[in-house]
């Protein structure tokens, strides 16, 4: 064989080109070929030309551009630059934030657990296919809807509070998490699963002692990205739902008393709250490995 | 006496794919048999069709005692208890102990509730212990497996179908994903086995020099079907030609 000169860019026998795909500038391509970049590039348009008719569409109701801006510097600089409490104590505050998170906590955890049989009836790996594809089907559709749709559905039946809360949140955490529990467990070994068969041992046994332990990080994380959304979430519907908690001061705040410093003020703290729990989960995240 | 026996056993998966095709043998307790093939042959479905991981589509099989093909729920469980399987890739569950993967072997013979919480007795561990020397792994019994190498995984493998106190051990491809002085270690302890605990073994291989070494009887597949079935020793060079359907020089154990 001659020798394989790659640095001078010698020329290589013809017949190779046919072999090679080429970019319409003539240049060798080398990813795989897929449909996907075509509807990449689709989406992209689509996306670009609704923007732009959402510009042309917009009432504009005569603002002066150059105004609006600037006063919205102004009130950013009042909002985030002189927060302090006037309706609420610092105290009153944080228990307002503390019945918030439990909201998100505890539609988290009934989610979770509400998620973990619906996962094992419909990952591939250990379900029977038909009642799989239909209990993915019915979950697709729950996702669907949004959170807060789900919380004002639930009002109807449990009237404006924390029970429709936290019902329409777990009924939304639940489908949210059907789907990622049951991708986690598609992605384990099937193979352990398949040798826990072979001894002899139950369904139970084997979701247990070899599904459980495979896909627990996996799960974990889950949990904790959807208790992150659940405790935003909380805050939203806080104000929607007549919830309670840190959501529905800061809807006090906003458009009862259109009063921006005690509005900066919660924010920061909401703002705060956030950042520990995404610390918390990423140090119990590193934990279970 | 004969422990396992097919009869006429066939296997189709898809409506298409005949993976085994009109297979009979029968085999004797404490028989080491290997089963040789070229990939694609249909060893895997073969050994799979013995404790119903497959199911095969027709024929009779046969297993001390049992009618493997007409067994119920309940007796596949009773069926699978007695015997032992080794997997090419270990098929451990990787995120737990050594000792935890070992006990496994008893979840058969354990109530639902007590095998899944992972509650074994005390004389269950200690004999999990025992069976974790023999293989040279004591060290290694707090570990997580994903911390062992592959030789001492397909160690822990057979110490979990030990675990089960079988009557017969199907080994798929044990040795396939195994460095040469790894792969003697672990022949060398499951012919011990064979020996010693007198537990009848299977194995899918498809190193023919392996086979013709430690086994006693070597069953040939092509195809689904069975071309030789006889002693080491009587298994021409041109059989195995037959059998991996080559020509003269074109296997690698022709090269000397
Ligand atoms: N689950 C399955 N579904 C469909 N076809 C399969 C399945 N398992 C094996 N086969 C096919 O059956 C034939 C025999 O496979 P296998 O028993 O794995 O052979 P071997 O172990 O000798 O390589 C192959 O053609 C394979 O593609
Ligand atoms: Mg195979």
């Amino acid at each position: 064989m001659d020798k394989l000169v790659i640095a001078e860019g010698a020329p290589i026998s013809l017949d190779l080109h046919k072999y090679m795909r080429k970019s319409r500038g003539g240049k060798i391509k080398t990813a795989a070929m897929s449909k996907s970049g075509l509807a990449v590039n689709l989406t992209v348009l689509v996306l670009l030309g609704l923007t732009a008719y959402g510009f042309f569409t917009f009432d504009y109701k005569n603002i002066n551009i150059a105004e609006a801006v600037s006063s919205t510097i102004g009130n950013a600089k009042v909002l985030f630059g002189q927060p302090r409490l006037r309706y609420n104590t610092f105290p009153g505050a944080m228990n307002a934030l503390l019945a918030t998170f439990s909201l998100g906590a505890l539609s988290t955890i009934f989610g979770a657990l509400i998620a973990f049989f619906g996962a094992l009836l419909c990952a591939k790996n250990i379900a029977n296919p038909i009642t799989a594809n239909i209990i993915k089907s019915f979950v697709a559709l729950v996702r669907a809807v949004p959170t807060i749709l789900w919380v004002l559905i639930f009002t109807v039946a449990a009237g404006l509070g924390s029970v429709a809360a936290v019902a329409g949140l777990t009924f939304h955490s639940a489908g949210y998490l059907i789907k990622a529990y049951a991708e986690s467990i598609e992605e384990m070994d099937d193979g352990a699963i398949e040798a826990l068969k072979a001894t002899g041992a139950s369904f139970w046994q084997i979701v247990f002692q070899a599904v459980v332990p495979s896909s627990m990080s996996h799960m974990t994380a889950w949990t904790f990205l959807r208790l992150e959304i659940n405790f935003t979430n909380a805050i939203a519907i806080g104000a929607a739902a007549g919830a309670g908690g840190i959501g529905f001061d800061l809807y006090m705040a906003g458009s009862h008393y259109f009063d921006l410093q005690e509005l900066g003020f919660i924010t920061y703290i909401v703002v705060a709250a956030v950042i520990l729990l995404e610390v918390a989960a990423t140090r119990i995240k590193a934990r279970i490995r | 006496m004969s422990i396992l026996t097919f009869k006429n056993v066939s296997k189709t998966y898809d409506k298409m794919t005949h993976a085994l095709a009109d297979v009979s043998f029968s085999v004797d307790e404490g028989e080491f048999v290997s089963v040789i093939g070229p990939s694609g042959s249909g060893k895997s479905t073969l050994l799979r069709c013995v404790n119903r991981l497959v199911d095969a589509t027709r024929g009779e099989i046969f297993f001390d005692g049992h009618d493997i093909i007409r067994a119920g729920k309940k007796e596949i469980r009773q069926i699978r208890k007695k015997i032992g399987m080794i997997f090419q890739h270990y098929n451990l569950v990787d995120r737990l102990s050594v000792i935890e993967n070992v006990l496994h072997g008893r979840l058969g013979h354990k109530s639902t509730i007590s095998g899944a919480m992972g509650f074994y007795s005390e004389r269950e561990k200690e004999s999990a212990f025992q069976i974790l020397s023999k293989l040279g792994l004591t060290e290694q019994a707090y570990k997580r497996c994903d911390e062992l190498s592959g030789g001492q995984k397909q160690r822990v493998g057979i110490a979990r179908s030990l675990m089960q106190a079988p009557r017969l051990i199907l080994c798929d491809e044990p040795i396939a994903s195994l460095d040469p002085s790894s792969s003697k270690v672990i022949m060398d302890h499951l012919s011990l086995i064979n020996k010693n605990m007198k537990i009848t073994c299977i194995f899918n291989l498809h190193q023919v020099d392996v086979a013709m070494k430690y086994s006693m009887r070597i069953i040939g597949i092509t195809s689904g079907r069975i071309v030789y079935d006889g002693p080491p020793d009587r298994l021409a060079e041109s059989k195995i030609h037959e059998i991996y359907q080559s020509n003269e020089g074109e296997l690698i154990t022709d090269v000397r």
